[in-house]
């Protein structure tokens, strides 16, 4: 089956985009994996038949904010003597691997006992932009507007601190 | 079926607490943030299939409206602090310490 196939191949492909981010020292080579992991996890809701969510993850993730991440670490232009010497971070990974994996193993043991769907066949509206519009203006209007409000706020914040002039230089 | 994302989703989200954790480099564990969001984001959808309602998916709307302020602002403080301090160190940044 095809569906099973492209499952593997997307979610081997989104976990070693995310390792890469996790161990690649220029963070220019770990957000390039971290596009990797966006696409293959756009991949991932299109086999979850979530179409909408399909197109917004490639545009808003993949393209906006991982765009806007490349462009400000062109702008600082970061060399390699730049970068914060990381030592001991190995050991802070052998730890922190130490430190997850009882919580990881917990929660994989949790989720393997949920009771499972094998593969149940959804209409063909499902996650469709009307669909999904139906609900988040009927059941969600106000976590929506609450959000137009954080954007808002977010761009003021951004505009006024990161467009500063300093007179008495 | 549906085991299967969210365990891969667990899978990300322990990576991008190992990004946070371990690394210094502050645009590092800013992109593991926003990794750690998105696997929130396939749990979210993984469930919203498993129980046919769109809730999730629309959950999963907010979480990326969320995550670009987020990256909006955290850049613009970045941009900032990279002016003071000339460095991209997450040691150095501890201005906010009493």
């Amino acid at each position: 089956m095809s569906a099973e196939w492209l499952f593997y191949v997307f979610s081997v492909l989104s976990v070693l985009g995310a390792s890469g981010l996790v161990l690649f020292r220029h963070p220019m080579s770990g957000a390039m994996s971290l596009i990797v992991t966006m696409i293959s996890l756009a991949g991932l809701y299109a086999l979850l038949s979530a179409k909408l969510i399909f197109v917004l993850q490639l545009i808003v993730y993949a393209g906006a904010i991982m765009s806007l991440i490349l462009f400000i670490i062109m702008f600082l232009n970061i060399q390699t003597i730049d970068l914060p010497e990381e030592k001991g971070r190995f050991y802070y990974l052998v730890g922190g691997i130490i430190l997850i994996s009882p919580i990881a193993s917990f929660l994989i043991k949790v989720v393997k006992s949920l009771p499972g769907s094998e593969a149940t066949i959804v209409g063909s509206g499902f996650g469709g932009v009307k669909e999904v519009g139906l609900v988040l203006f009927q059941d969600w209007l106000l976590p929506f507007e609450i959000v137009s409000l954080l954007l808002l706020v977010s761009l003021v914040g951004a505009v006024v601190l990161a467009g500063k002039r300093r007179l008495n230089k | 079926m549906i085991q299967n994302y969210l365990i891969l989703s667990v899978i990300l989200f322990s990576l991008g607490i190992l990004g946070v954790i371990s690394r210094r480099n502050v645009f590092t564990v800013f992109m593991s943030i926003e990794l750690m969001l998105n696997a929130a984001n396939l749990s979210f959808i993984a469930f919203s299939r498993l129980h046919e309602s769109m809730d999730g998916q629309v959950l999963a709307l907010l979480v990326m409206a969320v995550a670009a302020a987020e990256a909006a602002l955290a850049l613009a403080v970045v941009i900032l602090l990279h002016k003071h301090k000339g460095k991209l160190d997450t040691n150095v940044f501890s201005l906010l310490k009493g």
